[in-house]
């Protein structure tokens, strides 16, 4: 009789994420993982992120997306990653429903810009232009108003372990869950 | 040299962009325009975001702005929450803290500090010192340094995680808590709080020296380049306290030029708008602030980690004192302006804030019930400035008789060395880019550059006030004409 | 409790009621949580946020107004009530300006604890973002209407408990919104007091005492320590003791 196969390794979860219109808080949660990050990294590995030099997102398993979108660039980000990741999760308020970035919606655009980019005079104003700078959006949208988006994990930001328990289920094939204690919206 | 912010001829010229700037906070990006020889022609760094908040924060009631312009950034929220508190703290009328409030305050800016410096050096920088700038993209960032050298990135992390620890006891939660409110604090801190973090903190102070003694010895691997990589030459500003020691909580505005010789000291910052002013450029929505009295082109300044150490006549506790006359004495005592010199000075920083920690945490007023000061009567307006991680943090706002907030101006630690950043980006690209094929590698070091910096680029996109327009007057060869400036 | 009490089943468990009580209140006096949103114990029904649905004999009604009657069936935790629950509190998020992350009732919120209540994850729908005022013209009391949710609490209670008629509720449909009775229409130049009851009755951050924010930490607010399911229903079950 021939010895058993070895089982092969699994292939590494693959994790891409980004912020978008957000302030990194999300981001700064799950690093909150702590020494976690260490058992993360043993099954699990970066494409594109703000943590790593990958600068386009290749096929990748779970997307982690923080921030609304608020501005041309933004919608590029978001369905380049959508467009590669199987599972796309909106983090935090700002992907889920605009957050803070958001609380410029009720007011005109070309009207904050006017006031913030205002010259000495009082009357005219110097609003930057170059084509370099991606074009500004009339409000900023919560990202399941650009793209299909499969979870949230609701938080301000949420917790570690928050979103620790997400990725678990995630990466594990349960039905993604929190209880009372980890849903917080602030 | 050329003048590397603006090209002669763009239309002329080939686009590379960096794009995004990885390992940084927020979003950035550069572009270099090359001729068909490779040399570069024009660098520059775009901040891309813009967020408004002065603008939309206008009719809020002045209680809710710090909790909710602390949300302007993830890493440094805690130095937007004090800032902002700082002043209203003034308009609702209170007097002075007492001194619980003041201490607790003072332990949430230094937890804050040790996560933040933590968290750029281990995190987000270290992947580009320890493999090399141009070392491979796959292995270049915190796992990689974890794969590589598990027990230093253990110690990244879990210094981390005590500043954070530290946030949470006092604000309520990690990362964007409450804690701090108009005229002290909301919760006082419990013995048991107090005492797992003092467990804790004698071996955070240990590690830091050690996070000092890591970047000494990777500069000594290679003095000349540590000291000139990404070189610009800078006036330098922040805060100092009354004696002219470093104080990150509170003190008085002091500038000093690139080769160390005072430009104003003791200036108090409410009155921040009578020297420093801010221009903008159409093409980075982020200002260019400069101190009012050297003009814009002389004027620009930078803030943070290696001007702080740099500017003060002396850091209040031993370890990080002799880290830092070590560090004084690199270019014989010249002040040092390269790039990579911030690494080192952000350690010195984060075991000052250890240091500060572990005095804070001895101090039996920690544990105090007294939290709220005396209330007098309300100011219309008011400044609070705050060394942030990053540099000197500006929140100023003006509130009505009904309490709903009518003004705001910020200028974010980062703003202030919007020039700076530039000027080292470019002095990278003439350095080790113009003139050769490039690499993702070699586009690494731009990046290499931006990154000392630690800039926290969603921050940065805040300012409001005044500002010259400047028009120029081209010829058809794109040539300078003439120069109008008005303001 | 007399032997004679009628009872009614709640998800198939007996609740007695009193004579004269809803569903609602028969079932929170019982220690069993059904939703609600626009119902206070000291207020005549109202039946308008719909929280409260649930399945009497097989037909929907609120439970707030429907009277217990005994051989009633009624259903309570069921997926499709879960799930309507879900809906309209999801449409409440998307028709104001609920920023929980910025407001100072966040964890004191009834329309926060029951989205958490209801495993809200996502507001769903489209954000209307609308342009609402903000009346801080009181010297004591701050009036958001970004978070107002129309459940006429603070109409009730000015008209019912303190006779003063502050607010009232106007316009129709989508359009319908709190206006005050003053004839500038600013909150400043009507009576209201601090002390008011209405003042103090608002279950989101619409109606709120000034200068009072955040002075409660994290940790310690309301439905930190608790969900609504458990602090309704302790709060009715000590009131009828």
């Amino acid at each position: 009789m021939s010895a058993p196969a070895e089982t092969p390794a699994l292939p590494k979860v693959r994790l891409a994420t980004t912020s978008l219109a957000g302030c990194f808080g999300c981001h700064m949660s799950l690093l909150d993982i702590d020494e976690r990050i260490f058992d993360l990294a043993a099954i699990a590995e970066f494409d594109r992120s703000p943590l790593t030099d990958i600068k386009h997102c290749g096929p990748c398993d779970i997307a982690l997306i923080e921030g609304g979108v608020c501005n041309a660039e933004n919608v590029h980000v978001l369905r380049e990653l959508r467009a590669n990741a199987k599972i796309l999760v909106a983090v935090g308020a700002c992907a889920i429903n605009g957050g803070l970035p958001a609380m410029r919606n009720r007011l005109d655009v070309g009207d904050i810009l006017n006031e913030v980019y205002r010259d000495a005079d009082g009357v005219g104003s110097h609003v930057p232009s170059d084509p370099e700078l991606p074009l500004l959006f009339d409000k900023v949208y919560p990202i399941n108003e650009i793209v299909r988006v499969d979870y949230f994990i609701p938080g301000c930001p949420p917790s570690a372990d928050a979103i620790w328990k997400y990725l678990n289920d995630l990466i594990l094939g349960r039905m993604p869950r929190l209880d009372h204690d980890l849903l917080h919206y602030d | 040299m050329l003048n590397l912010e603006t090209a002669q001829s763009p239309h002329k010229l080939r686009r590379v962009a960096i794009e995004p700037v990885t390992r940084v906070e927020g979003h950035g990006k550069v572009t270099i325009l090359l001729d068909d020889e490779n040399r570069v022609h024009q660098v520059r760094l775009h901040i891309v975001e813009f967020r408004g908040f002065e603008i939309f924060i206008r009719g809020r009631p002045y209680w809710e702005v710090p909790v909710a312009v602390q949300r302007l950034c993830g890493i440094c929220p805690v130095s937007h929450l004090l800032a902002a508190t700082k002043a209203m703290d003034l308009i609702a009328g209170y007097g002075p803290l007492t001194p619980t409030a003041e201490k607790l305050r003072r332990l949430l800016h230094y937890g804050q500090i040790v996560q933040s410096h933590a968290l750029h050096f281990f995190h987000l920088s270290s992947p580009d010192l320890l493999f090399g700038f141009e070392s491979e993209v796959a292995k270049r960032n915190i796992i990689g340094v974890a794969a590589a050298f598990p027990d230093l990135a253990r110690r990244g992390v879990m210094t981390r995680k005590f500043g954070q620890e530290v946030i949470r006891h006092i604000a309520g939660k990690r990362i964007h808590g409450t804690g701090v409110i108009p005229g002290g604090m909301n919760k006082a801190l419990s013995r048991a709080d107090r005492d797992s973090m003092r467990s804790a903190i004698d071996e955070i102070v240990d590690w830091s020296r050690e996070a000092v003694g890591l970047v000494v010895r990777l500069h000594e691997t290679n003095p000349g380049f540590y000291k000139t990589f990404g070189e610009s030459r800078a006036n330098m500003m922040g805060l100092v306290d009354k004696r002219g020691a470093l104080d990150f909580y509170h003190g008085a505005l002091r500038a000093r030029d690139a080769d160390g010789g005072a430009i104003f000291d003791q200036v108090d910052y409410a009155t921040y708008q009578s020297v420093l002013q801010e221009d903008i450029k159409t093409w980075s929505y982020m200002k260019f602030p400069h101190i009012r009295t050297l003009g814009a082109d002389k004027g620009w300044y930078r803030v943070g980690p290696l001007a702080r150490v740099q500017i003060c006549d002396v850091m209040p506790t031993p370890l990080a004192e002799a880290a830092r006359r070590t560090f004084l004495r690199v270019d014989a005592g010249r002040p040092l302006h390269g790039a990579l010199m911030y690494h080192w000075a952000r350690m010195i920083e984060m075991l000052h804030a250890a240091e500060m920690a572990r005095e804070l945490l001895d101090d039996p007023d920690i544990v105090g019930t007294e939290l709220m000061a005396d209330k007098g009567p309300r100011r219309e307006e008011a400044v609070g400035v705050i060394e942030a991680p990053r540099g000197t943090l500006f929140h100023h706002y003006r509130a009505g008789d009904d309490d709903l907030v009518t003004y705001c101006n910020l200028i974010v630690s980062t703003t202030n060395n919007n020039q700076a950043m530039n000027e080292a980006i470019r002095a990278v690209a003439a350095r080790f880019l113009s003139g050769r094929e490039l690499t993702e590698g070699l586009l690494n070091h731009i990046e290499v550059a931006i990154r000392a910096y630690d800039p926290c680029l969603s921050c940065a996109t805040h300012a409001l006030g005044q500002m010259p327009l400047e028009v120029d007057l081209v010829d058809a060869g794109g040539a300078l004409v003439s120069r109008l400036r008005k303001g | 409790m007399s032997a004679s009490d009628a009872t009614i089943l709640i998800d198939e468990v007996p609740v007695p009621f009193a004579p004269g009580q809803t569903i609602l209140e028969a079932a929170l006096s019982g220690g069993v949580y059904i939703p609600h949103l626009c119902h206070h114990p000291e207020f005549e029904p109202h039946g308008s946020c719909k929280l409260c649905s649930v399945v009497v004999n097989g037909r929907n009604a609120s439970a707030c107004t429907m009277k217990a009657a005994a051989g009633q069936e009624v259903e309570v935790d069921i997926p499709d009530l879960h799930a309507y629950r879900r809906t309209l509190v999801q449409m409440l998020f998307v028709e104001g300006n609920h920023f929980c992350p910025g407001c100072e009732k966040s964890g004191n919120c009834q329309l926060q604890a029951l989205a958490y209540d209801s495993e809200m994850m996502t507001p769903h729908f489209v954000e209307f973002y609308p342009r609402r005022p903000v009346d801080a013209s009181h010297p004591e009391v701050l009036l958001d209407l970004n978070r107002c949710i129309q459940c006429e609490l603070c109409v009730r209670a000015s008209r019912d408990v303190d006779g003063k008629s502050v607010f009232a509720l106007v316009g129709r449909g989508m359009a319908s919104h709190i206006v005050v009775n003053s004839p500038t229409g600013r909150l400043g130049d009507t009576n209201l007091s601090a002390a008011d009851k209405a003042a103090h009755v608002c279950p989101v951050g619409a109606i709120l005492i000034k200068r009072v924010g955040f002075s409660t930490p994290i940790g310690e607010r309301l439905y930190d320590l608790e969900p609504i399911s458990e602090e309704a229903t302790r709060c009715a079950v000590g009131a009828e003791k």
